[in-house]
């Protein structure tokens, strides 16, 4: 009870700097998550045209997210990449990449052969089987995807505070350090409630994108 | 138009890894006919079938559309020129029922309204009431049903050509031949001319103008059913024309096609008393008798054994055996007639060549010979009163 009051009025006092830490985490969040969708997406879509590119498409996503993410942070630094932001950027970028990779490259292996045999023998373009045939048809898999991706980074980026990335991990780390379970829990309740926020936002887009004729 | 609206000239296939698929393929198809490709698996149909829409690249010869040399035309032009219809349907599952029947008017930038509207008339062309599917998304329809619109999404652009690949192939024997009706009359009301790759021979004679039958990549003879019933031109024909071939000259039947092929036989060590009982129990008046090794010794008639038993004797049923003439599986049907009407009416067993029983030929079984004959040539006659009906 003295726990939630204390947390409370650390939450009132220190709001300024909690929203700070909540922004600079949607940040370490946010970007590496856009660029794994830029990047991951059509790269995958591209090896599976070029067959000879999955291999190692999926080859170095899955080394990345086989790395212990503690170690990928240091990997970042030992690569003189320093602290601070950008290495933590970049470690959650190339960390989320490995379930987007893996889930566009099965949805769209996955769609029917008899589908897209009715499509190409009806005249579609190389184009338009990827737009109006593979794409709407997979992209609940591509959704499902790039949902486990962000779950996981939400979770990796409290983490990105061990370089300097600030973020909630921030807060963890500073009351840790002054033994103040009041200051952790100011940086793990917003942690968890985006965790959670994150997870039921991509449920929802994955039911809205699903056209009706896929649904069970 | 005069010529032919399709014309295959050499036409042949040979896949990267060396199979020779199809060779030498040379036919032409006329506006409004309708033509089914058959023959057994592995022949080359599919693949011939999907040289047409440049699915797949023949690797010699040439096919000519309306005269065109065809690779004159973009395959996806080509395509939206010609309907497509598989086996596995293919419905887009994400489209709606009106989406999927119009799916090449989309692609061709057909209005929406026009395209409905077109939905809207194919659909009621079938008796499918159209405001209660158009919306409705494949997985809510019976496979029946999907391929009903599959037919009918070959149809929304209007193709002069309509390539159709095993399209019943999944389907119930009932739905089958619903279909396979609706298809013909379709053919019949909007005269298009259909390509029909099938490997069943009744929908074949049901469907075709004309039959192409294949073996090994080649065609080994095209003609009309009744001409292909008729005139098979070779053993291969006619095995595969399988039990349609009765309207052959009972001349050309062998013992083989029409003998019973499980007979009944018993050992020659076998008692008297247990013989009389197999024959009572399985209501025939004689026996095959069999040595213990399964040659064939002779037959035992229900007289012979009743007088043995009366005057009681004690022996195996060999004894008692009579020989008679056999037949070879590969023997004419009309020798059998000879054997029976020289003496030994009750039947003629067929014996292999190592001297195994391996049938029985029966007065009933040259009757049964006999009628369908008879049944298929008469229906053979006058197939066209009985489609004018259906079609009225
Ligand atoms: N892509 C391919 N690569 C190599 N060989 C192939 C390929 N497609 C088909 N074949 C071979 O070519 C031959 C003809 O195949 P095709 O599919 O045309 O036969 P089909 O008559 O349609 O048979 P089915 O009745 O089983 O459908 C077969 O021997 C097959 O194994
Ligand atoms: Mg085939």
């Amino acid at each position: 009870m003295v726990l939630i009051q204390h947390t409370w009025q650390f939450f009132l006092s220190h709001s300024h700097q909690v929203v700070k830490a909540t922004l600079q985490q949607l940040y370490l969040v946010g970007i590496p998550m856009g660029l794994a969708v830029i990047v991951a997406i059509p790269l995958t879509i591209l090896s599976t045209r070029v067959k000879a590119l999955y291999g190692p498409v999926i080859w170095f996503a899955n080394a990345m997210q086989t790395i212990p993410s503690l170690a990928l942070l240091a990997l970042m630094i030992a690569m003189g990449m320093g602290i601070g932001t950008v290495p933590a950027v970049v470690a959650l970028f190339l960390y989320a990449l490995m379930p987007i990779v893996r889930n566009t490259y099965v949805g769209i292996q996955g769609v029917d052969e008899g589908v897209k045999d009715a499509a190409r023998g009806m005249g579609v373009t190389t184009w338009q089987l990827l737009l109006i045939v593979e794409l709407p048809l997979a992209l609940r898999v591509i959704i499902a995807g790039v949902r486990s991706a962000l779950v996981a980074t939400v979770g990796f980026a409290t983490l990105a505070a061990l370089i300097g990335a600030g973020g909630l991990g921030n807060l963890i780390m500073e009351g840790m350090g002054m033994a103040s379970n009041s200051i952790v829990l100011a940086g793990t309740i917003p942690a968890i409630i985006l965790a959670f926020l994150a997870d039921g936002v991509m449920g929802r887009v994955e039911k809205a994108l699903t056209p009706r004729g896929l649904r069970v | 138009m005069a010529g032919s609206l399709l014309k295959f000239e050499n036409v042949g296939k040979v896949y990267p890894d060396g199979t020779r698929a199809v060779s030498q393929f040379t036919l032409d198809i006329h506006q409004g006919e309708f033509v089914v490709l058959i023959g057994p698996s592995g022949c080359g149909k599919t693949t011939t079938l999907r040289m047409v829409n440049r699915l797949i690249e023949p690797s010699s010869g040439t096919i000519l559309l309306d005269g065109q040399d065809f690779r004159q035309v973009r395959p996806v032009e080509l395509r939206r020129r010609l309907g497509y219809v598989i086996q596995r349907i293919g419905l887009m599952p994400h489209l709606s029922i009106a989406d999927n029947i119009t799916f090449v008017p989309k692609l061709k930038k057909v209005s929406q309204k026009a395209r409905r509207s077109r939905a809207y008339e194919l659909l009621e062309l079938v008796g499918l009431e159209p405001s209660a599917y158009m919306d409705r998304y494949p997985n809510e329809l019976s496979g029946g049903q999907q391929q009903r619109i599959g037919v009918l999404r070959a149809l929304a652009h209007d193709p002069d050509i309509i390539l159709m690949d095993e399209p019943f192939g999944a389907l119930d024997p009932l739905m089958r031949e619903q279909l396979q009706e609706e298809v013909k009359r379709l053919q019949r009301a909007v005269s298009k001319t259909i390509i029909f790759v099938t490997h069943d021979m009744d929908e074949a004679l049901t469907m075709a103008d004309r039959i192409v039958l294949m073996r090994e990549g080649e065609i080994v003879q095209v003609g009309t059913p009744e001409e292909m019933l008729r005139r098979p031109k070779d053993a291969f024909v006619t095995q595969f024309i399988g039990r349609h071939r009765m309207l052959r000259q009972a001349s050309e039947v062998t013992v083989d096609e029409v003998m019973l092929t499980h007979p009944v036989t018993v050992p020659a060590d076998l008692g008297l008393a247990r013989s009389l009982d197999a024959m009572r129990r399985r209501r025939v008046d004689s026996l095959l008798v069999v040595q213990r090794d399964g040659s064939f010794c002779g037959v035992v008639r229900l007289p012979l054994v009743q007088d043995a038993m009366n005057l009681g004797r004690e022996c195996g049923v060999g004894e008692l055996a009579e020989t008679c003439k056999t037949l070879c599986p590969q023997d004419l049907v009309l020798e059998a007639m000879h054997i029976m009407l020289e003496g030994q009416p009750s039947g003629v067993p067929v014996v292999d060549e190592s001297a195994h029983v391996v049938g029985l030929v029966t007065r009933g079984t040259l009757v049964g010979l006999l009628g369908d004959a008879l049944k298929r040539a008469h229906e053979a006659e006058s197939p066209s009163t009985e489609t004018a009906d259906q079609w009225a």
